[in-house]
C-alpha cells in the first residue's frame, strides 16, 4: 500500500498542532482558576493552655474525622469559637493550639488538608479538598497514620503515590504553619 | 536475522524506542524502579506467551510482540506498583491474546485490555512514567519522535491523524461549553499519555486495519468512545475503553460472515 506523502503528514501534524492549540488556551482560564490556593493559618491560639482544640473563625465548621487516642467518638464535630489568646506559657511549644489548613499539589492534581493541634499533638486530621484523578479512597487511611505517628510521614500508598505525595506535603504544610516561632 | 535488519522492522524500532524511553524516564525521574517492574513484565509475558504458543500449537516464533506488551504494561503502571501488580498485569494482557482471537490474530490490544482489566481488578495505579509525564514538558519530544518513526514504519499516520484531530476537537468542544474536564486531558502528563497511546498502543498492527478508510475510522471511533467515557466518568482508563471499542469495530469489519462460516465446515 502506498505511504501517506510527507507534505500531507506535515500538513496533519499542523493542523492538529493548530487544534491542540486552541484547546489548551480555551481551558487556560479554567486551568488558572483550579490552581489550589495555599491556605494560610485559619484559627489558632499561641500557647498551650487555656485554648480549645479548633477554634474557627465565626460561621464556619470543621469536621474532624479522627479516631483519638482515648476513646472519644471517630468524628467529631466542633462548632466554631472565638478563642482569646492566652498568655506564652513558661515552656515555649513547638506548635500553636489550633486547626491549620495545608496544600500540597503536583501534575496530578491536589490535596488540602486541616490539621488540629492540640498540646504538641495532632489530633485530628481531615482531608478538606480533594482534587487528584485518582479515587480519595486510596488515601482515606492515611489522616488516621498522621495521627498514629504524630508526623508528617506516612508510608506510600501502592498505585496511589502521586495522592500519597501530595496528602504528605499538605500535612506538612499545615505543620510548617502551625510551627510556634 | 541480522541484528540491523531487525532494526528495520516494526517491531525492532518499537521495542528499541520503549527500551529508550525506560532508561530515559527512570534516569529522568532517578528511579530504578521502572527498570526492574520492565523486567518483571517483559519476563512474565514472554513466559505466558510461549506457553500460550505451545498450548494452541502456534507456529514458534521470537516473542516480540510480548516484549512490546510488557514493557508498554511497564511504561503505564505507576513504578510504585508491587511485582505481583505488574506480573499480574502482564498476565491479563497475554491471555487474552490466546482467549480471543479472530484470523489467528488477536482481537483485542494486548496491553489496553490487561492494564484496563488491572486497573478494575485491582484498582492499579497508572502513571505513564515511560511517556515522560513525570519530566519537564521538552521531554515529550522523545516520545513524539519515536512515535512518529514507528506510525510512518507501520503507515499507520491516518489513524493516529483521524483519532487526535478528532480527540482534540472534542476536547476543544468540552472545554467551549465546560462539560467535563478538558483542562486536565490538553495538560503534562496526561498530553503525554494521549501522545504515546496514539504512536504506540493503536498503531498495533494486529489489533488495527490496514487499510486507510479503515483507519481514519477506526481512529475516530476510539477517540469518540474515549472521550465519552472521559466527559462522563473522567478517571483513567478512557483511552484504554476507546481503544477496545475500536478493536470491536475492526473485528466486525474483519470476521468471517456466517455465510463464510458455513461454506467452510
Amino acid at each position: 500500500m502506498a505511504k501517506m506523502n510527507s507534505k500531507w503528514v506535515i500538513l496533519c501534524s499542523a493542523a492538529i498542532g493548530a487544534i491542540y492549540t486552541a484547546g489548551y488556551f480555551t481551558t487556560d482560564t479554567l486551568a488558572a482558576i483550579q490552581q489550589p490556593v495555599p491556605y494560610s493559618q485559619v484559627s489558632g491560639s499561641s500557647g498551650n493552655q487555656g485554648s480549645k482544640l479548633d477554634s474557627q473563625p465565626a460561621g464556619s465548621q470543621v469536621s474532624v474525622n479522627v479516631s483519638q487516642p482515648t476513646s472519644k467518638p471517630a468524628s467529631t464535630k466542633v462548632k466554631s469559637k472565638a478563642t482569646t489568646p492566652t498568655p506564652a506559657p513558661t515552656v515555649k511549644s513547638k506548635y500553636i493550639n489550633g486547626t491549620f489548613y495545608g496544600a500540597g499539589n503536583n501534575r496530578r492534581g491536589s490535596v488540602q488538608v486541616a490539621v488540629s493541634i492540640k498540646n504538641d499533638k495532632i489530633t485530628g486530621v481531615e482531608i478538606s479538598d480533594y482534587r487528584m484523578r485518582y479515587s480519595q479512597d486510596y488515601i482515606a487511611g492515611l489522616p488516621q497514620e498522621i495521627i498514629q505517628n504524630q508526623s508528617a510521614k506516612v508510608h506510600n500508598v501502592s498505585g496511589a503515590t502521586y495522592s500519597t505525595r501530595a496528602f504528605r506535603d499538605a500535612i506538612q504544610n499545615a505543620l510548617d504553619q502551625a510551627l510556634n516561632a | 536475522m541480522k541484528v540491523k535488519q531487525w532494526i528495520k522492522t516494526p517491531k525492532g524500532y518499537v521495542i528499541l524506542c520503549m527500551l529508550a524511553y525506560v532508561l530515559l524516564a527512570s534516569a529522568g525521574t532517578m528511579d530504578i524502579k521502572g527498570v526492574v517492574n520492565a523486567g518483571i513484565a517483559v519476563s512474565v509475558s514472554v513466559a505466558a506467551d510461549m506457553l500460550g504458543t505451545s498450548l494452541v500449537k502456534k507456529k514458534r516464533t521470537p516473542p516480540y510482540s510480548a516484549v512490546i506488551t510488557g514493557l508498554i504494561v511497564a511504561l503505564i503502571l505507576s513504578t510504585s506498583a508491587s511485582w505481583i501488580i505488574v506480573a499480574a498485569t502482564a498476565l491479563l494482557a497475554i491471555v487474552p491474546k490466546y482467549v480471543f482471537v479472530n484470523k489467528k490474530k488477536a482481537i483485542f490490544n494486548p496491553a489496553a485490555l490487561g492494564l484496563l482489566l488491572s486497573s478494575l481488578l485491582f484498582q492499579t495505579g497508572q502513571s505513564w512514567w515511560g511517556a515522560f509525564g513525570d519530566l519537564p514538558a521538552w521531554s515529550l519530544i522523545f516520545p513524539v519522535i519515536g512515535g512518529y518513526l514507528v506510525t510512518k514504519r507501520v503507515n499507520k499516520f491516518p489513524l493516529v491523524f483521524s483519532f487526535l484531530g478528532t480527540y482534540f476537537v472534542l476536547l476543544l468542544i468540552m472545554g467551549i461549553f465546560q462539560f467535563g474536564d478538558a483542562t486536565d486531558a490538553l495538560r503534562i502528563p496526561y498530553i503525554n499519555a494521549s501522545l504515546f497511546f496514539a504512536l504506540f498502543m493503536l498503531t498495533d498492527p494486529p489489533t488495527s486495519p490496514a487499510k486507510y478508510k479503515d483507519q481514519i475510522i477506526f481512529g475516530i471511533l476510539c477517540a469518540v468512545a474515549g472521550a465519552m467515557v472521559y466527559a462522563y466518568f473522567g478517571g483513567l482508563i478512557y483511552l484504554f475503553v476507546g481503544l477496545l471499542a475500536g478493536n470491536l469495530y475492526h473485528y466486525a469489519r474483519t470476521r468471517p460472515s456466517y455465510r463464510t462460516q458455513l461454506l467452510t465446515r
